[in-house]
């Protein structure tokens, strides 16, 4: 540690412990909640029913929004009974467009889905990060390009979509859009204008629980790519939907060039796992220990049990919940990798705890 | 100190931790946006009321704008402190994943570093409430409340030490943080961090403050200084009489009763519980004033539930006077300057030998007297030495 003066050792530490942010956050905030000097607030202009069971949401960000590409996804933080939770949206808007969008569809036991879709009305405010996400347009378009959507999954397309009829683009893409009903469609109204305008691209839905006359039904398989995509072994291939899908999609494109995006809810890329017993779990900063399964992330085991690290995507993307391990071993969920036993910074939302540990929190 | 509770056997009293369990969770489970709201209300006063307040501190140029400053001032640290600061340090608002009001995030405005605080307040001083030689918290090192601690000439000074230590409670707390985290390190792993390594931090956050209140803010004042100075000196002065009285109230009057090592060896949670409302008084009042002492006018609540959001100790309040009711336990009440006068009483009472003390205090009842007689407490102002400090096996 550096010595006195600290002030003149550590200049910057001083600056902030004054909290000049949070003095301009919370006057900026109390002439309008959108404004903020730290984070991108964005306030809902409309809100659109797209299907029975999602809808679009319309956003004005205040200037810290840096914009996104088209197919980017970004995290979106609302307040549920006093809490804070954060998800990723794919936006489905174009970069161009005055205003940004996010299309929710619920979730079975989705918080958030069903919160954004029940809840969300003109005027409220949302919470947004940084778009990322490298689901985008290479910079050469390719001439043949194919795109599978399934359910939801459809958002970053219609976006990508948008993005190609700005850009004149002049080869071939076909969209296979697999959806369960008719009823489900989400955006259908733009793909047909899209459609009737351009000579560019062929839309294609796909329904999987309820069939309809004129349409094509069942799941994604070899016979529907053929059907439906003539150029499919010289198209660039851009897969976004639930994991069942992807995993046939690979699977049966094996040898293309692939982009995948897939769509889970926090907890859900966890390979479950089951346990017996339990690990001591020692939380060094409030002196507590208490007992976890080590079956799910540490964070949502500790938040069984009342306590509350701080946390954003749940997901390992926004190192929000990053803490010091002093000792244990503990398994990255995201790729299965058990750590050493010694000191180092984990995720606790993809960590699952494998031995005892010794957490700084 | 005598108690004025039942004594309960086993069964009862895990039957009162039972209760009081159930009463916790029931409570815990209305927990959200009402508790949202609250803390954010409590916030936006706070800023409110620190811009006020300096505000006119450095425009006055006539007195009554000056007083109104620096009480708008002091109003505003104590909610800093109290309402604000003390509660979400204790984890009350982790839940909501807001950086304003979480446990590891956040820093107040008095010379004690937050995390140091956070180790001896929320974890020493919870844990082991009025534990002699364990809770450091009890009579902040020279005060003598109890026969348990040996009688010595100095303490006949303590009603002065008291006064003194009133008027700059803050460097009170911040001073004994350091140390106490160092004294309850386990030996082996001093050498990786020394006492210097402590201090540093406590150091660093008193050069923070001083220069804040009595250089930065003054300095903008221009030639107006002497009053910003004045005016902050004045507003810390009354941030600490304020808390001071507040928090001596929480555990010092002549019913709060105190414990020794030996008899909190393998407690249950339910004892835990029984030692938190003996150890613990309450203050009578109305709302406003249940804010501005933080909640801790509801200190048995929070000595019971340290991490529930403090505005629902109002309603757990009748409830658990309820169960301490059943259960024959005395609930220690009283208005605030009943329970002042009460600490005073004892403040004074014990800077006199055993002889004079109990004849002040009244008898104490056999059974809570200790059944081994401590070495030499570390209740001095100067490092105890290694042999000194007792710690739990
Ligand atoms: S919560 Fe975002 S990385 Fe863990």
């Amino acid at each position: 540690m550096k010595s006195f003066p600290f002030i003149y050792n550590e200049p910057r530490e001083f600056l902030s412990s004054l909290q000049p942010k949070e003095w301009a956050n919370f006057f900026l905030g109390e002439l309008n909640p959108r404004f903020s000097v730290t984070a991108t607030k964005a306030k809902v202009i409309e809100v659109k029913e797209e299907t029975s069971d999602s809808k679009t949401i319309v956003l004005k960000p205040n200037w810290l929004w840096k914009g996104f590409a088209s197919g980017q996804h970004v995290p979106v933080t609302v307040e549920i009974a006093g809490r804070r939770v954060t998800r990723f949206y794919s936006l489905s808007s174009h970069p161009n467009d005055k205003y940004l969008q996010i299309t929710v569809k619920r979730q079975k036991g989705g918080l958030v889905s069903n919160f954004i879709n029940q809840n969300i009305k003109k005027g409220d405010i949302l919470e947004l990060g940084e778009a990322s996400g490298d689901f985008v347009l290479t910079k050469e378009l390719p001439k043949d390009l194919l795109f599978l959507a399934g359910g939801s999954g459809i958002t970053p397309i219609h976006s990508i979509l948008r993005s190609l009829q700005t850009l004149n683009y002049t080869g071939k893409a076909t969209l296979l859009y697999f959806v369960r009903s008719y009823d489900d469609i989400i955006f259908k109204s733009s793909f047909d204008s899209m459609q009737k305008n351009s000579n560019w691209l062929t839309v294609h839905y796909v329904f999987s629980d309820i069939p309809k006359e004129g349409y094509a039904s069942g799941f994604l398989s070899k016979e529907i790519l053929e059907t439906y995509v003539p150029n499919l072994k010289s198209s660039s291939v851009y897969v976004c939907g639930p994991s069942p899908m992807q995993t046939k999609a690979l699977s049966l494109l094996e040898g293309l060039p692939v982009k995948s995006e897939l769509f889970l809810l926090p907890g859900q890329n966890v390979g479950k796992v089951k346990k017996e017993g339990t690990v001591d779990v020692f939380l060094t900063l409030s002196h507590k220990t208490i007992q976890v399964k080590g079956e799910r992330s540490i964070l949502e085991e500790l938040e069984e049990q009342g306590i509350y690290p701080q946390s954003g995507c749940r997901m390992g993307i926004c190192h929000t919940c990053v803490c010091k391990k002093q000792t244990g071993s503990i398994t990255d969920l995201s790729n299965g990798e058990t750590s050493q036993l010694g000191e180092e910074n984990i995720q606790i939302c993809v960590s699952r705890a494998e031995s005892n540990l010794e957490l700084e929190l | 100190m005598r108690t004025i509770s039942k004594k309960l056997n086993k069964e009862e009293i895990e039957a009162f931790g039972k209760e009081v369990d159930t009463l916790r969770e029931e409570v815990m489970a209305k927990v959200g946006k009402e508790d949202a709201d609250h803390i954010r209300f409590i916030y936006k006063t706070y800023r409110y009321t620190e811009v006020l307040g300096r505000g006119l501190i450095h425009f006055s140029f006539e007195p009554i704008s000056f007083v109104a400053g620096t009480l708008l001032l002091s109003i505003s640290k104590i909610i800093n402190n109290m309402e604000l600061g003390h509660n979400v340090l204790h984890g009350q608002y982790d839940w909501m994943n807001d950086p304003r009001f979480n446990s590891r995030t956040f820093e107040w405005d008095i010379v004690c570093n937050a995390h140091q605080w956070k180790f001896y307040h929320n974890y020493m001083h919870h844990t082991y409430t009025n534990v002699l030689n364990k809770d450091h918290d009890y009579g902040y090192n020279f005060t003598r409340l109890t026969e348990a601690q040996k009688w010595k000439p100095v303490h006949l000074t303590q009603p002065f030490t008291n006064m003194f230590l009133a008027m700059n409670f803050q460097w009170g707390i911040g001073a004994h943080g350091y140390r106490v985290e160092y004294l309850e390190t386990p030996k082996k792993l001093r050498k990786k961090k020394t006492l210097n390594d402590y201090k540093a931090l406590f150091f660093k956050k008193i050069e923070l403050q001083l220069l804040k209140d009595y250089i930065l803010f003054p300095a903008l004042a221009g030639l107006n200084f002497p009053k910003v100075i004045l005016g902050n000196l004045l507003a810390n002065l009354i941030r600490n009489l304020w808390t001071y009285a507040v928090i001596f109230c929480g555990h010092f009057t002549e019913n709060a009763e105190s414990f020794t090592t030996d008899e909190i060896v393998g407690e249950t949670k339910a004892q835990w519980y029984l030692r938190q409302l003996k150890g613990s008084s309450n203050l009578e009042g109305n709302n406003l004033f249940y804010t501005m002492t933080g909640h801790l006018s509801h200190q048995i609540e929070h000595h019971m539930f340290p991490d529930m959001p403090a505005k629902r100790y109002r309603e757990v309040a009748p409830r658990l006077k309820e169960i301490c009711a059943k259960y024959g336990q005395h609930y220690n009440t009283g208005s605030f300057v009943k329970q002042f006068a009460s600490v005073w009483k004892r403040i004074i009472a014990y800077s006199f030998p055993d002889h004079i003390a109990s004849k002040v205090m009244g008898k104490r009842k056999k059974f809570l007297e200790p059944t081994i007689v401590l070495s030499q407490p570390s209740f001095q102002v100067s490092l105890p030495s290694e042999e000194k400090s007792v710690t739990l096996t």
